[in-house]
């Protein structure tokens, strides 16, 4: 069989744009896209907010230059300032190209895209679709790529990589549909997988899946991941499921209400107020807590988010989703009542160490989206800021692959390396003595990367969180699967989906620990400043003997010197 | 007496005449009298709406002018008509408008929308106005030897935002009027589903399919008969039975009746004063 | 303030189970668990896959709403496990305190509550569900569209759509035969129709005229009514019926035709003339054979539908027609003035 020229791993905003640009750039080229759950399920439907890009049709002042500005000064001066430009001045491309093929981004009065404002940024340049910017944008591409013929294996979930010398050949995957395991021989690879804040489990507004697959497939492959400790902390989560209450519904004017009646944020942030950068505030909210400002429930603490001055009509045309998420998940409906709400994380900065055309260290293999890093976001990612990296990147990275398919013959994939694989599978599946509940060992991983890795951390936090891991990786050895069957076995996929989680908890743990600093969404109350000397720059971290080593890489400087973070 | 302006269906007119002939028997049994609104017209089923959404109104806005002139509410005893009358009228409500714009015809036989009377479905005026209470001491021949499929049809029910009386997915009102008048009522999943009666000349194939899963269901779960408070739903599964049921491969067969008829019988009229022989399956 | 505790009860859901390898045909299982209010659904099912038995199998992803992978029957209506309240169900269960989980109807059933969703894929494919843009490939990104908000909101509440499912599994003519475009796919099909950014609204419409198309909905309104996202369906399915004849003329499919006869006749008589109503939808050859075998009887009870010139106009049918023509007018004028 001949190989593909390209396979992308995973069917969300960034992995179809990745397809249908690569198809744009050469339509002979023979292209997949893997998926373990139908492309349109994928998480990039969760983004409510929008996508920021400076087209100036709200602030005719507003620039390039400004966007790439905020968006190194919110990542705390660690995202390289190259990957910053590209981000930033292909925005605008991008909106409108989404526009011009379809995407139903709400207007203003003169018909062009609206924008609104949105944390960190300087100008209202967030472009949105009501509060269902993702879902939308997520729609389109799927329909982009069914009208360009894109190939898609649904619910196939990829198991490793293979490797030829010290370049990628191709994935091993599972046919969720029959259990088979198959080989798919690739010129090239994009991985465009997702997160992996779902590690926090009930602590994280991140869909079940978002367990970070490719990072864990591409890092057991030997390709390093990169600032692994940053994970965003959303400040408004649901108190009961973690799940968001978007920045929406503070940039159309909600307060964030403490037990004294206190609009608190004019502690931390007076001029920016609730729509402070997302780190800031979550750390706020965060403290006020544990100061003792904050509402009891069963369900732990909280803080108000309140919307009730907004209106019934603002709040039902501008923000039905969140009216509709409060009053399913939680049972308040935010024109009567204010939102009870928590951090919770909620985005992953670090992952696949990428350059900014998508390329990894490996050849053959590729990365973009939330699953790499590039590095857009540094050490905190401004909000509005992630639909539009995996919609740049994941473009790019369709493109490079696409160019650079051509350069490389796949040897084939032998069957003992596809036996191993499915050796290692019905492992899973035999009985013995003392077995673990995944379940169980999943939400302890959340636990105690929330309580010791989580919003504030200390060295005998970490220690603990590190040890906690090691522990549920030792127990993990006797998880059993009990579904023997071949047929959609979900109880073997959340098993393996457990057993990336663990990997990466490793490497967010190691690199939390490393970086005596605090920056961004990292915050050490051991080490409560920003520490440029020795730290300005990005950790990797690669598998080696079983075993997260960690490395560094400087961080790519421009126009825009180191100076102190304030709002 | 209770006073009502009726609304005149096509298909009671032509086809199911035991419809308006069996409700007449009984009326005033209820203390219910149904003025006979001559001068309706065609409501437009489910079709002149988007064929010409401003005769849609035209046509229905004069429907319910005249009973707004006798001051009375507009009662009709066929599901489709309910929905389509309502809709116009909801629409006609909301848009003052279409209101003006209609009006100005209508003007040319001295009528005028003003959205005074509701448009009404006999099976609520008898559950709500007339009261099951009421009508359980009027009962003569209590239906106790009947196991009774309800069958609502889907224009009382669904949309709820036109309609809104009964639960659109798990309706009763037919239920508890069948047991007011006696009889056992049967619960099966197909009492709120579809006849197909909409696609009957367009994919009869898939409307006979349709119809023939509420049949078998209704007789799988042993009753005596059908009830339905709908003409069109009574058309396929009456007039069509045999051939859905045929498609179908199944060999029994149920009586249909209509909701006046049930409450005809159980008021002590004959099937033959009812017209039930009138049906294809007897 | 104040602690207090959360109501709890034990549940029962009693669970479709089908695993094509060993099962011939589905069975259900029961499973008592504790719950507390609060709860949805699909925690409930969660809890169940990770307490009590691994190998429930469903699928699941955002637990919030928006991916649409839960959607499954719950009391026997399609919905999503995961914004269902498990206290909202208790209400409805035909036996006290036991919660029936079903798969969704109407698509091939894989395993447990898994169906294949790939033929509403297949669909989106086959009906162009998507926008195929009038701007050139070569030019794209450099300018926007410029788009009133009119037209946003024509398309707002089908960009809803989350292709759970649930209107497929309800749908009555989709349950006939599966060839049927299916509800989702005219909601998307009619949303991309009034995308003034299309290019391919004609193309997309001749394939929705065909059979198995837009006529074959017989207006039941149940994808409507358990819409997850209260989309009103139907209005799609208006919308296309109503821009197929504007746009097509009435002479091209049976439904149309159906549809203008209801017109013609309103016009005439102020009723309808059925019994020539099979004949102008189909023609005298489908009538004879599809209906001459049912006449017979039919003659024999009385029920045949009086002749057109038999059938009695309604009162004041003479002034009603001068009105009726009065709206043809404005109409036409409305039409003429649009073009303008």
């Amino acid at each position: 069989m001949k190989p593909f020229d390209i396979v992308v791993v995973g069917g969300g905003g960034a992995g179809l744009y990745a397809a249908m640009e690569a198809m744009k750039t050469n339509p002979s080229l023979n292209i997949a896209v893997l998926s373990k759950i139908y492309p349109n399920r994928s998480h990039t439907s969760a983004a409510q907010g929008g996508a920021n890009a400076a087209l100036g049709n709200k602030a005719k002042d507003d620039t390039v230059d400004m966007h790439v500005f905020d968006t190194i000064k919110g990542s705390d001066y660690l995202a390289d300032q190259d990957a910053a430009e590209v981000l930033c001045s292909e925005a605008p491309k991008i909106i409108r190209e989404l526009d011009n093929i379809g995407t139903p981004w709400s207007r203003m009065d003169d018909n062009t895209i609206a924008q609104r404002p949105f944390g960190g940024a300087g100008r209202p340049r967030c472009c949105y679709c009501a509060d269902k910017t993702g879902h939308t944008i997520l729609q389109t591409l799927y329909e982009q790529c069914l009208r360009k013929g894109v190939f898609f294996f649904n619910e196939y979930f990829v198991l490793s990589l293979s490797t030829e010398g010290s370049r990628s050949k191709g994935l091993i995957a599972m046919n969720l549909r029959t259990g088979k395991v198959e080989a798919f021989r690739a010129r090239t690879v994009i991985f465009a997988t997702g997160g992996y804040a779902k590690m926090y489990w009930n602590r994280s507004s991140n869909a079940a899946g978002n367990s970070g697959d490719g990072q864990a497939i591409a890092y057991r492959a030997g390709i390093p991941l990169k600032d692994m400790e940053f994970v965003q902390f959303h400040p408004t989560g649901l108190r009961k499921s973690g799940l968001l209450v978007t920045e929406g519904a503070r940039g159309e004017g909600g307060y964030l209400i403490n037990t004294k009646g206190e609009r608190f944020m004019n502690r931390y942030a007076p001029e920016k107020m609730e729509l402070g950068p997302r780190d800031l505030v979550s750390r706020s909210i965060e403290t006020e807590i544990l100061e003792g400002r904050g509402f009891d429930s069963p369900a732990g603490q909280y803080i108000n988010l309140d919307l009730t001055h907004l209106g019934a009509d603002l709040i039902k045309s501008r923000l039905p989703q969140i009216r509709e998420m409060s009053m399913y998940f939680e049972g308040v409906d935010p024109i009567e009542e204010p939102i009870p709400i928590r951090p919770t994380a909620h985005y992953s900065m670090g992952g696949i160490d990428t350059d900014i055309y998508g390329r990894t260290p490996m050849e053959g293999a590729y990365a973009a989206g939330e699953a790499a890093c590039v590095s857009v976001h540094g050490a905190n990612r401004l909000g509005g800021n992630s639909l539009l990296e995996i919609l740049v990147f994941g473009r790019i990275a369709g493109h490079t692959a696409a160019e650079e398919a051509g350069r490389f013959e796949p040897g084939e994939i032998s069957r003992s390396e596809i036996e191993a694989v499915e050796q290692e599978l019905r492992e899973y599946m035999k009985p013995s003595g003392h077995y673990e509940r995944y379940g169980t060992l999943r939400e302890e991983l959340g636990v105690t990367l929330a309580a010791n890795v989580g919003i504030f951390r200390e060295a005998s936090k970490i220690e603990k969180g590190i040890a906690d891991i090691k522990g549920l990786k030792e127990r993990f050895a006797h998880v059993r699967v009990f579904d023997t069957s071949d047929v959609f076995n979900t109880n073997l996929m959340q098993v393996l989906e457990l057993r990336n989680m663990l990997d990466l908890a490793e490497t967010v743990a190691a690199g939390a620990y490393a970086r005596e600093e605090s920056r961004g969404s990292h915050t050490r109350t051991d080490f409560p400043v920003r520490d440029d000397e020795n730290w300005h720059k990005h950790t990797l971290c690669t598998y080696e003997n079983g075993k997260a080593v960690l490395g560094e890489k400087p961080v790519t400087m421009g126009k825009y010197e180191l100076q102190e973070r304030t709002y | 007496m209770k006073r009502y302006a009726y609304y005149l269906s096509c298909i009671n007119e032509a086809m199911t005449k035991e419809v308006d002939r069996s409700l007449e028997l009984w009326q005033h049994d209820l203390g219910l009298e149904f003025v006979r609104m001559h001068e309706s017209v065609c409501c437009g089923g489910s079709n002149l709406d988007y064929v010409s959404p401003k005769h849609f109104a035209l046509v229905n806005a004069r429907n319910i002018a005249y009973a707004e002139k006798l001051g009375l509410d507009l009662v009709t005893s066929c599901n489709t008509c309910l929905l389509t009358i309502r809709s116009a009228k909801k629409r006609l409500d909301e848009s003052p408008e279409l209101r003006d714009e209609v009006n100005a015809i209508l003007k040319k036989e001295g009528l005028e929308y003003k959205g005074t009377s509701e448009v009404r479905h006999l099976l609520w005026v008898l559950v709500e106005d007339v009261g099951l209470d009421e009508i359980r001491s009027k009962v003569k021949v209590p239906l106790e030897n009947y196991s009774i499929a309800p069958f609502y049809g889907c224009h009382i029910l669904r949309p709820s935002t036109v309609l809104g009386k009964d639960n659109p997915l798990e309706p009763s009102s037919l239920d508890q009027l069948i047991e007011a008048l006696g009889g056992r009522t049967i619960d099966y999943d197909h009492k709120n589903k579809c006849c197909g009666f909409h696609t009957l000349l367009v994919a009869e194939e898939e409307s006979l399919n349709v119809a023939a899963e509420a049949l078998e269901e209704a007789i799988e779960r042993k009753a005596d008969f059908i009830v339905t408070p709908c003409p069109l739903c009574h058309t396929v599964l009456d007039g069509y039975q045999s051939k859905a049921l045929k498609q179908a491969s199944v060999t029994a067969s149920i009586p249909v009746f209509h909701l006046s008829e049930m409450v005809g019988l159980a008021l002590g009229y004959t099937p033959r004063q009812l017209g039930i022989k009138r049906h294809i399956v007897t | 303030m104040g602690e207090h505790k959360e109501e709890m009860r034990d549940v029962t859901f009693r669970v479709l189970r089908f695993n094509p390898q060993v099962d011939n045909k589905p069975y259900f299982d029961d499973y008592t668990i504790p719950v507390e209010k609060g709860i949805t659904v699909l925690r409930a099912l969660n809890y169940i896959k990770e307490q009590v038995d691994p190998t429930v199998s469903f699928r699941a992803f955002c637990q919030a709403g928006i991916c649409g992978s839960c959607g499954m029957r719950i009391n026997g209506i399609s919905k999503l496990a995961c914004t269902t309240q498990v206290w909202d169900e208790l209400e409805k269960c035909k036996v006290p305190d036991v919660i029936k989980v079903e798969p969704l109807r109407n698509m091939p059933h894989i395993k447990d509550l898994i169906v294949d969703m790939d033929p509403m894929v297949d669909k989106m494919k086959k009906y162009s569900n998507w926008v195929e843009s009038t701007m050139p490939e070569s030019k794209m990104g450099e300018k926007e569209f410029l788009i009133s908000e009119e037209e946003f909101k024509e398309y707002d509440k089908s960009t809803d759509c989350i292709l759970c499912a649930s209107c497929m599994s309800e749908c009555s003519i989709l349950r006939a035969n599966k060839e049927y475009v299916a509800p989702a796919i005219l909601l998307k099909s009619h949303r991309m129709n009034v995308d003034s950014r299309d290019g391919i609204h004609d193309k997309r419409m001749a394939e929705l005229v065909k059979d198995h198309g837009v006529w074959d909905c017989t207006h039941c309104y149940r994808c409507q009514e358990t819409c997850v996202k209260s989309i009103p369906i139907m209005d799609a399915i208006h919308g296309i019926r109503e821009e197929a004849i504007a746009e097509r003329g009435v002479r091209d499919t049976s439904g149309a035709r159906h549809a203008e006869a209801f017109m013609e006749d309103i016009a005439k008589k102020g009723k309808l003339v059925e019994a020539t109503l099979p004949v102008r939808t189909n023609g005298l050859g489908w009538t004879l054979k599809n209906l001459l075998p049912m006449a017979f009887k039919m003659v024999m009870k009385r029920r045949t539908p009086p002749p057109p010139p038999l059938v009695k106009a309604s009162k004041g049918i003479r002034k009603f027609r001068e009105e009726f023509n009065e709206m043809t007018s404005r109409v036409k004028r409305e039409q003429k003035d649009h073009k303008k």
